[in-house]
């Protein structure tokens, strides 16, 4: 099982954040001082602006380690690097840790909900950490289906959807009205941090920037710092003309494009379709100029509007994805079941294979001396097989009682008494009582009983021979 | 043989119902059809080449030619009008046009069941009857794409107009995008109606009597020609875009329909063999 041991936005204001904020290439550095104490095996580490995370194991793998001990000597090495975060710092343990990464993935504990960019940060921190060399078995299953559960959150549900900054939005319907931006031509009239903001984004798309201003310094310097070409007042008639997206954010008292200037370049445009995109309080495009035919004049207070709208689904979303996470985490927390019960089956399997490899030696070196390499080959697959099939009902019969009930539940310890005492299995395979343990070495699949079944073992045969 | 016609028949039912189906909930659901919605295209490939299966095997069973028959016409049609918004999909972003798409080839291949399997047009003039059907039936094929494109483009322009912006018009193609393939349509598509009522005259003029039914035909063939050239003369010279452009290319679009229709409803129409 797993923990996680960090600080978030939800628990820590900035400055303590700031404390611990961590560069890229320090990563690795950081993941084996984790890992150096002595009951942590496996280290992750999910550093973003909102929130510095350890995803960490025992030294065992699942079970190998009381997690509390590893929580607190991953708490120690954060606390160690950035002296003043004691007290800031949660710990997550089992499933509760499980259950935490798989929210943090999909984007259901960020700052903006939904916000897409985490799920590449968590795969990000998961690729560091392995080539640093600090994953093994517990973080190569949990973190994986983190990523899956995101991506189901992302596929079944709307969370993503919607742009829920003005910026984007502005953005989001520029496509949404050309399609690629590249080769149009944005029009920025007056300054502003969010106009240049927009112009900035539509330029990174590809698009072209007109700045047009009164002021000859000020067109010069947004000229440099958003880039694009500078032109004067008298010219805005001529720019009109050539442009696809107008951007205004003046502090002119009045309307700065009126609905006879819109009108006046109609003829020359042909048609073509116009985006207004008005920042400016108060408003600097004539209200009018909506009704003319391909021009679509949004406002501060439309894209307020279109904000609100996307959070407000975003959060009914949310409810959605949180069944989706939960029954994600379960579905890990019955494999996990399953998987440790691997040992019985692998102990079932040996004592049966060994039982068979013998009698098929005796057999041919006795009365099937006769028998040539293939006809050997045939026993041995025909063996393999009929234990195959023999093992198949137990073996089911046995992951299905964990997955039910827990693998310290009572019906699995009947089970797995009952198959100790039949087939006198205890003197033959100690670790078989020593469970939790015993996973570390015999790693399962995801749930496929066919795989593991003729996946563990060697052929019989190699043994008879 | 008979047997490969029907199963190839409903094989593309099938596929054609599957994929509308998926592309249907893709566009209305907020969170669309899931991960299945990348099926949709392909569901679409799927029952285009079974279709092209039924027609090829139908027309080998009842030995007329795809192109002389009104049967085989309207199914042609449906299924150039996939083929094609297969080609341009990913291009032009019209993945939610697909509803339409699956819907409208679906409908065809149905419908075109109820149309008798006869040769149409005056015996000894195939070879015309053959290009005359063929420009007909590609060029309804692109003005009913250019339609469907017009449809979402009134559609797109409406939400953004009155500011619904939503999860559903995040799923519409982008209005320019619609707008410049129903252009390109139109242009592709007007020659060949032209050719279609230059060769339908030619027809008209070697028979005798006309119906009432023949007689509304080529008048909306008309009408079509004059409302599509309209459309496009408007755009060269005036710059009519838009939500113009989209009603005057579904107003053709109708017309055409409407002539499909009549087919249907009156299959010995111009039967003249």
């Amino acid at each position: 099982m797993i923990v996680v041991v960090g600080l978030s936005h939800r628990t820590a204001p900035i400055n303590v954040r700031e404390l611990i904020a961590l560069p890229r290439d320090v990563v690795p550095a950081v993941l084996s001082e984790i890992v150096a104490h002595p009951d942590v095996g496996e280290a992750m580490l999910v550093s973003t602006c909102n929130r510095v995370e350890v995803v960490a194991a025992g030294k065992h793998g699942f079970d190998g380690a009381d997690l509390g001990r590893v929580a607190v000597q991953v708490s120690q090495a954060l606390v160690q690097r950035a002296p003043g975060l004691e007290g800031n710092l949660y710990q997550r343990l089992g499933g509760e840790g499980v259950r935490h990464l798989f929210r943090v993935a999909s984007s259901l504990d960020s700052l903006v909900l939904g916000e897409p960019q985490i799920l590449g940060q968590v795969k990000g921190a998961f690729e560091t950490a392995r080539q640093a060399g600090t994953v093994g078995s517990a973080l190569n299953r949990a973190v994986p289906r983190a990523i899956r559960t995101a991506k189901r959150v992302r596929s079944e549900t709307a969370i993503g959807m919607g742009q829920v900054s003005v910026p984007s939005v502005s953005v989001d319907l520029a496509k949404q009205i050309f399609g690629d931006l590249k080769g149009r031509t944005v029009m920025l009239i007056g300054s502003g941090e969010m106009a240049e903001t927009v112009a900035r984004l539509l330029g990174g798309g590809g698009a072209r920037i007109l700045i047009v201003g009164r002021n000859k310094l000020r067109v010069a310097e947004l000229t440099r710092s958003v880039g694009g070409e500078g032109r004067q007042w008298e010219d805005v008639k001529a720019t009109l003309v050539e442009a696809d997206v107008v951007i205004t954010s003046t502090s002119a008292p009045t309307y700065v494009v009126d609905h006879d200037l819109v009108k006046s370049v109609r003829k020359q445009r042909r048609g073509r379709s116009l985006f207004f995109i008005d920042l400016a309080v108060p408003r600097d495009v004539d209200p009018r100029v909506e009704s003319l035919a391909n021009t679509f004049l949004y406002n501060i207070d439309d894209f307020s509007k279109v904000v609100a709208g996307t959070l407000s689904s975003r959060q009914h979303e949310a409810e959605r994805a949180e069944r989706i996470v939960l029954e994600e985490t379960q579905g890990y927390q019955r494999w996990r079941e399953v998987a440790q019960m691997t040992p019985t089956i692998v102990a079932l399997r040996e004592h049966f294979q060994r039982i068979l490899a013998a009698e098929l030696e005796r057999s041919l070196k006795g009365r099937l001396k006769h028998l040539g390499p293939e006809e050997h080959q045939a026993l041995n697959k025909m063996c393999e097989a009929a234990l195959n099939k023999m093992l198949h009902h137990p073996t089911a019969r046995l992951r299905e009682t964990a997955a039910e009930y827990g693998v310290e539940s009572r019906p699995v310890e009947q089970l797995v008494a009952a198959i100790d005492e039949l087939f006198v299995l205890e003197g033959e395979h100690p670790e078989l009582h020593a469970l939790p343990d015993a996973t570390a070495s015999a790693e399962p699949a995801e749930p496929d009983p066919e795989v593991e079944l003729s996946g563990t073992h060697a052929a019989i045969g190699t043994r008879g021979r | 043989m008979h047997d490969l016609a029907t199963i190839a028949f409903y094989l593309g039912v099938i596929a054609y119902s599957a994929s509308a189906t998926l592309f249907f909930l893709d566009l209305v659901r907020r969170e669309g059809a899931g991960a299945a919605a990348r099926w949709a295209p392909y569901l679409l490939g799927v029952g285009a080449a079974m279709h092209a299966g039924h027609v090829v095997t139908a027309s080998l069973l009842s030995h007329v030619c795809p192109v002389e028959s009104v049967h085989f016409a309207l199914s042609l049609s449906a299924w150039i009008v996939t083929i094609l918004y297969l080609l341009v999909r990913r291009r032009l972003r019209l993945h939610a046009v697909g509803a339409f798409v699956a819907s409208v080839a679906l409908t065809f291949l149905v419908g075109a069941q109820f149309v008798g399997i006869t040769r149409a047009g005056p015996g000894g003039q195939r070879g015309l009857l053959a290009a005359h059907v063929t420009s007909n039936v590609i060029g309804m094929a692109l003005f009913l794409l250019a339609g469907m494109a017009g449809a979402f483009y009134l559609v797109q322009e409406r939400q953004l107009k009155a500011k619904r912006v939503s999860w559903f018009t995040a799923k519409l193609p982008p209005l320019d995008a619609l707008d410049r393939t129903e252009h390109r349509l139109l242009l592709a598509g007007f020659p060949l109606l032209t050719f279609g009522i230059v060769t339908g005259a030619v027809f008209a003029a070697h028979m005798q009597q006309a119906s009432a039914g023949e007689i509304l035909r080529a008048a909306l063939a008309y009408t079509t020609w004059f409302v599509v050239a309209g459309v496009l003369i408007l755009r060269a010279v005036a710059g009519w875009r838009g939500r113009r452009a989209a009603y005057g290319t579904i107003a053709g679009v109708v017309c055409v329909l409407i002539v499909i229709l009549l087919y249907v409803i009156h299959p010995a129409v111009g039967a003249g063999a």
